[in-house]
């Protein structure tokens, strides 16, 4: 039927059964999609199919008495021109185009344009696929797209400041908020040193106190601070060999810390999958608990262990110290929450809520039991390192 | 005041209380004969690099060591560190940022400018005294600098 086809015929004869001028006058009529064809030097019609006729609203009639440009809207018909010249001698064409149906609703459709012989003339046949309603979906998608990215860079952005808002705020705290009780504590100090003898023991303790209080404020302060940055530090996973990093963090603490070492037990930790700054801190935190509240003992004595099982890795710091009442468990993990006055055991209520808030951040759970006088277990699970 | 050109320490520290804690703390090393207070970033530059009302001081007699602050008025402290980092004349000069500020962020920049050390001072007046009197006696009697 067409020339291409006509060649495809002649070369492959005898393989493929040939199809006759019917079958292709069938393909052409019954096609689904609107089809014609139409003569390139007039632009006339020569034929068109059901499914044209359906789809433009124009009976066969009318069409064969159109042009090219009739369907098209008028801005565009110097472009068709050009293009049906460029593209006169050109095999297959496939380009988009918009079309005017008879009751005028512009429609954008797909052209694949062959050349053809219809009778004796050279002619072009036409497929015409109608994708307006592709890319009124597409442009819905893409808007939606540029929608989302912009919604995305907008809060990203609300947060980038809301971070440097709340860095500089730490930044001029851990700068400003510690001058001036420097200055309390070292001038009561002077005074001290260089007044003594004008001062009663009363008026001794009296400065005593405000230095000390002004100490604690400062500890409040540095905990506050490491709260808070440990919150924003990014978490970097590796594998760690959690025993020894245990071990260090006890060695630390009993240099640091005024009463006799209790005795240690460390049993063999399963390794883990973590930050290993963060995980020294949890027990560095946890330790310094227990050697805190077992300092009343002589015979204190602190076991460090742990287990794993495919999910996750459970460690737990025990001691046998003052311990706590049960019921107030809730209130452990909380910033600035203790259970014990300063005179007991001094502290900032910051240690075990920081404990807390890095077990969180690396995806795992923390939990403690005790009973009142019998000493203190607390836990910490973290996700099992992955077998790789 | 001491006579300028005999200057051995240059004190560069805006807020009084923090001055008078460290001027006390040489002195009772007997390091403070020799230390001049300065308050800003713009002071110190004027009379590290002879300038201003420092136009008449002779620049080749070099401190043997800056105390700087780096929360300074004018011009701070990590700026005056670029300064006398990038100047022939004064880039071998020791300097000791003595600061409130624990934040990673100063540590590492600091360092990255050639700083000799870096000190955050502590709140307790024992461990300041100590800490303030340690670096000078460092940098002024152990220390060999270059001839």
């Amino acid at each position: 039927m067409s020339a291409e086809s006509q060649t495809e015929d002649q070369s492959t004869e005898g393989e493929h059964p040939r199809y006759s001028e019917g079958h292709y006058q069938l393909l052409f009529e019954h096609n689904p999609l609107p089809m014609w064809v139409y003569d390139p030097a007039t632009l006339r019609f020569l034929t068109v199919n059901e499914a044209a006729i359906r789809h433009y609203g124009y009976s066969r009639k009318e069409f064969l008495e159109m042009t090219l440009k009739d369907i098209r809207p008028k801005e565009d018909i110097p472009a068709l021109l050009a293009d049906v010249k460029t593209n006169r001698s050109t095999p297959t064409v496939t380009s988009v185009w918009r079309h005017r149906k008879k009751n005028g609703a512009l429609i954008d459709v797909e052209i694949t344009s062959h050349e053809f012989q219809f009778g004796e003339k050279k002619a072009k046949l036409v497929l015409a696929k109608d994708i307006t309603e592709h890319l009124r979906a597409e442009g819905q998608v893409c808007q939606l797209n540029e929608e989302l990215e912009e919604r995305v860079s907008v809060r990203t952005a609300e947060l980038t400041a809301a971070n440097k808002e709340l860095e500089a705020f730490s930044y001029s705290v851990s700068h400003d908020l510690r001058a001036p009780l420097r200055a309390i504590i070292g001038y009561s100090h002077l005074i001290l040193e260089e007044y003594a003898v004008r001062l009663d023991a009363e008026g001794q303790r009296l400065l005593n106190v405000i230095s000390s209080e002004a100490l604690r404020m400062s500890q409040l302060i540095d905990d506050l601070l490491m709260f808070s940055r440990l919150s924003r530090q990014r978490v970097e996973l590796t594998d760690i060999d959690m025993t020894p990093l245990a071990l260090s963090a006890f060695q630390g603490l009993i240099t640091a810390h005024s009463v006799p070492a209790p005795q240690l037990n460390i049993k063999t930790l399963p390794p883990a999958r973590g930050d290993s700054t963060m995980l020294r801190q949890v027990f560095v935190n946890l330790l310094d608990n227990a050697i805190k509240f077992s300092s009343l003992r002589k015979d204190a004595a602190i076991e460090v262990g742990g287990s794993c099982d495919q999910n996750q890795n459970v460690y737990y710091v025990k001691d046998n110290g003052v311990g706590f009442d049960e019921k107030y468990s809730a209130r452990l993990f909380g910033v600035f929450q203790r259970l014990h006055t300063d005179e007991e055991f001094a502290g900032t209520g910051v240690g075990l809520a920081l404990v807390q808030r890095i077990i969180l951040r690396l995806g795992g759970t923390v939990w403690a039991e005790s009973k009142l006088g019998k000493g203190a277990t607390f836990y910490f699970a973290i996700p099992a390192k992955k077998a790789s | 005041m001491p006579i300028p050109n005999a200057v051995e320490i240059l004190l560069v520290e805006d807020n009084p209380h923090d001055a008078e804690l460290t001027l006390r703390a040489l002195r009772k090393r007997r390091l403070a004969n020799s230390v001049l207070h300065v308050k800003d970033g713009e002071e110190a530059i004027h009379w590290l690099f002879g300038i201003g009302t420092y136009a008449d001081r002779d620049i080749n007699h070099k401190p043997k060591l800056v105390l700087l602050d780096l929360k300074l008025p004018k011009i701070d402290g990590l700026e005056v560190l670029r300064k006398l980092r990038t100047h022939e004349e004064t880039k071998l000069i020791p300097v000791v940022i003595l600061t409130s500020s624990r934040e990673e962020q100063d540590v590492v920049e600091s360092y990255r400018l050639g700083v000799n050390s870096f000190i955050v001072k502590p709140v307790n007046f024992d461990n300041f005294s100590e800490a303030v009197a340690l670096a000078g006696h460092y940098w002024l009697l152990i220390n060999q600098e270059p001839k």
